[in-house]
């Protein structure tokens, strides 16, 4: 039963799975062909996000075992430095976003050096403290950020090579596009680290940190390379966000919230896998939207559960919409005692159950 | 800044950082005897404020009265928690114990924005603005009134801890969880109790504070994050410290918005927060090791 | 040639002493038992040695060089490894992966470190457990995945703390063999010990350690027979 069956499933790619997975990839690439839907395109975007997010922090979170619960402040690096550069000095985004990726490894390096001296919960309450101190900041500091008005992106530059315009983003399948490759590529380092030298260090660390110390691992360098490419991929999702929403602000691109929701999303596919942020996503995002667009509340009306003129149904209809966060709630609190290994894991455990 | 002004925020400090003494004392009675971190602690003082506000607007119960209601529902409401959540993830890693209670921390902020929206009220009373004249300062009354109940509050729970049986039990289990069970004591009664005392002071600090602040479903993460950096000022799991650390962040909050600006106050208190995880972890009285 | 000299060490913790003035040196290729009633100061010591705590006083010298202040992973790199007396299994990772880590120490190939690992897994009879999570382990395998995995860092010196804490005598006998082969393959050993038919058939020389203070040195013979070390015992039980 202990038996490590996973291997062949994530380690090196079996035939089957190459063949899926090829097969997954053409679909995603062809959907915005078969599919016009701004709404589905919307949702499949956010699907992209959530995962750049869920993956970037599973590598310092899941793999590493350095529960920070302050990446936000790496989400709004990315998306701020993109930004600021796009509308004071007119710099592409996608020049701009190295801005905010080289933002978010100075932040890294200088959080690492603070914050990885201390350990278990006094790490996460440090990593909570620094990000405050950045949203703050930004609060702030309006002649660089517009502080708490934010930035609005009135116009996005089309994208050109040589004089050929590429795409002028106006629909959203250009983003679409941005999204599932950013998407694929943060899949693409986590399997790199998962099959390196790193993904071995990261994960002796997580799981007993004198042990690895005593096995030759320099615990500070490799937690501040795990945290280090975590922020530099968080901030490619907070760059991501900006140019797709056109408007960042403190409360949106850095509250503690955001910390929170981006760990959530790989705790609830199951932390250390290289796929558990998907399937987090794939819970998170489709629950939280039907709940913001309130289609569970009319969910409930159309079956007849709930008289749509009755006190309840009005109620639910006005107030579930602003209540989606409490889905997070509900799951991270379902999955911690029922399944703290994630729905991953969880299944894992179930499948070697029946066997 | 003169001596006047100084005089007016360092009292003012004072006087609000009993309150947030209280909300410390609560985290550090429940990380003491059970090593958790609570993330919901300002949620459940956010519970405390609107329990005021409605028994004020609906039964005309003064907020100071209305204590002697909240602190046994906040107890019981604490003891639930404990009960049905917290105890099934005692001696798990303690990242789980905190998403555990961040998540219950998000239940219980989102369900209360169900329920009474995301408006912000406030409590008016006849004495919410009023004051009284020292010479040049001017002294909040409701903020006194809040400072002496704190006082009386926590001279109760000291006395309790120190002198009762049951006190001594939960001193016990904090100091020593497996000592304390062979000892014959009941750790998870104890825990009960104790998670339901950190409930009660964090809703009575809820309950002292709502006619001065605006109440709101997403006030408590504020209270929350102070708390934190309250209890580690003070060294985790140190009553005394929790007092000391709560009065020294009110100064700090109050002072420094007059000497800085009132925009960087909370940046101050974070780095304050920074520098004491990094200079001695353990808090000015604390003795537990990380 | 003593390949571990530890000179006068002492190690202070607030006021007192875990270990106070101790010194001797460990020649290149034997095993050096070190013994002591529970408290002496003997893991103390190893931490001292390892990097887990600067020594308050005196210095630690490891093929001449001086390694006071140096991190536990630098210790390593150096060729001086350490087991632990608490076992510290990597828990959710498999049993190779665990020694693959130890030998990623030597090596940036993770292929190069899964031959050795399985090698030294073979070396320690675990080889068969190769794809079980760490975790699941009985301690006697617990126990010789420990070895194994600090085999797998290549040390020239090898600091094993109570190896076989907890075994049954049948597991005894098997480190007792496992650690005569890691002698023969020319790895100097250090080896904390509470069982005295074990450590008097493996160790070559012994110290023994009282309330952090050394008090006696010299061949398992010469032990046996000293009379503070039996005062010392036999006052104990």
């Amino acid at each position: 039963m202990n038996d490590i069956s996973k291997k062949s499933a994530e380690g090196g790619f079996s035939t089957v799975g190459a063949v899926a997975a090829l097969l997954v990839l053409a679909a995603l690439y062809a959907f915005p062909s078969f599919v016009e839907s701004p709404y589905a395109l919307h949702m499949m975007i956010l699907l992209f996000l959530s995962t750049i997010m869920g993956e970037s922090w599973n590598i310092i979170g899941g793999y590493t075992g350095q529960y920070s619960v302050g990446h936000a402040a790496y989400f709004g690096a990315g998306a701020y430095g993109t930004l600021i550069l796009l509308q004071k000095w007119e710099i592409a985004p996608w020049k701009g976003v190295w801005a905010g990726i080289a933002a978010a490894l100075v932040l890294s390096l200088v959080i690492g050096s603070i914050c990885f001296r201390l350990r278990g919960p006094y790490f996460v309450l440090a990593s909570i403290a620094v990000a405050e101190i950045v949203r703050l900041t930004v609060l702030n500091t309006p002649s660089v950020t517009n502080g708490a008005e934010g930035i609005l992106l009135s116009d996005l530059p089309p994208f050109k090579i040589g004089e050929t315009v590429i795409t002028d983003f106006v629909s959203k399948v250009p983003f679409y596009y941005i999204g599932l490759t950013l998407a694929l590529l943060t899949i693409l380092a986590t399997w790199g680290v998962q099959n390196s030298k790193l993904g071995y260090f990261f994960q002796a660390i997580r799981e007993d940190q004198d042990a690895a110390h005593s096995l030759g691992i320099n615990l500070s360098l490799y937690k501040n390379i795990a945290l280090a490419l975590s922020a530099m991929m968080t901030s490619l999702a907070g760059a991501f966000y900006a140019i797709y929403i056109k408007f960042i602000d403190p409360t949106t691109v850095l509250p503690l919230d955001l910390s929170v929701q981006i760990v959530l999303i790989a705790i609830i596919g199951g932390i250390g896998t290289i796929f558990g942020p998907v399937i987090g996503s794939l819970v998170l995002v489709p629950l939280s939207e039907a709940l913001r667009s309130n289609l569970i509340a009319q969910g409930l009306i159309n079956s007849g559960l709930v008289k749509e003129d009755s006190g309840l149904g009005v109620f639910l209809k006005e107030h579930l919409a602003h209540a989606h966060v409490l889905i997070y709630g509900i799951l991270v609190v379902v999955v911690i005692l029922f399944m703290p290994d994630g729905v991953i894991g969880f299944v894992r455990k179930m499948s070697a159950r029946k066997r | 800044m003169t001596l006047s002004v100084f005089l007016q925020s360092l009292i003012s400090g004072i006087l609000i950082g009993g309150v947030y003494a209280l909300i410390g004392i609560g985290l550090t009675i429940i990380f003491g005897v059970m090593r958790v971190i609570n993330f919901a602690h300002g949620d459940i003082m956010m519970v405390g404020m609107y329990l005021t506000f409605y028994l004020f607007t609906l039964f005309h119960v003064d907020p100071f009265v209305s204590i002697v209601i909240t602190i046994p529902l906040m107890f019981l409401f604490g003891a639930f928690l404990q009960k049905v959540f917290i105890n099934r993830i005692i001696g798990t890693l303690p990242q789980n114990q905190i998403l555990l209670t961040i998540g219950l921390g998000l239940i219980i902020s989102n369900s209360a924005m169900l329920a009474f929206t995301s408006d912000y009220k406030i409590l008016t009373t006849s004495y919410s603005s009023g004051s009284f004249k020292l010479g040049e300062i001017s002294i909040s009354q409701p903020l006194t009134a809040s400072f002496i109940i704190t006082v009386v509050i926590t001279a109760i729970l000291y006395w309790f801890l120190m002198k009762t049986d049951t006190g001594q039990a939960i001193r016990a289990t904090a100091q020593d969880r497996e000592a304390a069970q062979l000892m014959g004591i009941n750790v998870s009664r104890m825990s009960m109790l104790a998670f339901g005392i950190g409930a009660a002071m964090a809703g009575t600090a809820g309950a002292l504070i709502s006619p001065t602040y605006y109440i709101f479903p997403q006030v408590g993460s504020a209270f929350t994050l102070k708390a934190f950096v309250i209890t580690v000022l003070g060294g985790m799991g140190s009553i005394v410290g929790a007092t000391l650390g709560g009065i020294i962040i009110g100064i700090v909050e109050s002072v420094g918005a007059v000497a800085i600006s009132s925009d960087w106050k909370d940046v101050l208190v974070f780095a304050i927060f920074l520098l004491v995880l990094l200079v001695k972890p353990s808090g000015l009285l604390g003795r537990s090791r990380m | 040639m003593a390949i571990l000299e530890i000179n006068h060490v002492s190690k202070f913790f607030g006021g007192l002493a875990a270990n106070s003035d101790v010194s001797f040196a460990i020649e290149e290729g034997l095993i050096m038992g070190l013994i002591g009633p529970n408290g002496a100061g003997k893991t103390t010591l190893f931490n001292c040695i390892t990097g887990y705590y600067p020594p308050s006083r005196g210095e630690v010298l490891f093929k001449g060089r001086r390694m006071n202040g140096l991190q536990p992973d630098r210790v390593c790199k150096l060729g001086m490894a350490r087991t632990w007396q608490k076992v510290r299994p990597l828990a959710k990772m498999s049993v190779l992966d665990n020694v693959m880590v130890g030998a990623l120490c030597r090596t940036n190939s993770l292929k190069t470190a899964r031959a050795v690992a399985m090698e030294q897994l073979q070396v320690v009879r675990l080889d068969h457990k190769a794809g079980f999570l760490a975790g699941g382990l009985p301690i006697g395998e617990r126990k010789k995945l420990e070895v194994a995995r600090v085999l797998a860092t290549k040390p020239v010196l090898l600091l094993l703390d109570e190896v076989m804490g907890g075994l049954n005598p049948a597991e005894s006998d098997e480190i007792i063999r496992l650690i005569l082969d890691i002698k023969r393959h020319g790895i100097t050993q250090m080896v904390i010990e509470h069982d005295m038919k074990a450590i008097m058939r493996i160790s070559d020389r012994i110290v023994v350690i009282n309330s952090g203070e050394k008090l006696a040195e010299g061949s398992p013979e010469e032990i046996v027979t000293n009379p503070d070390v039996v005062a010392a015992y036999l006052g104990q039980e």
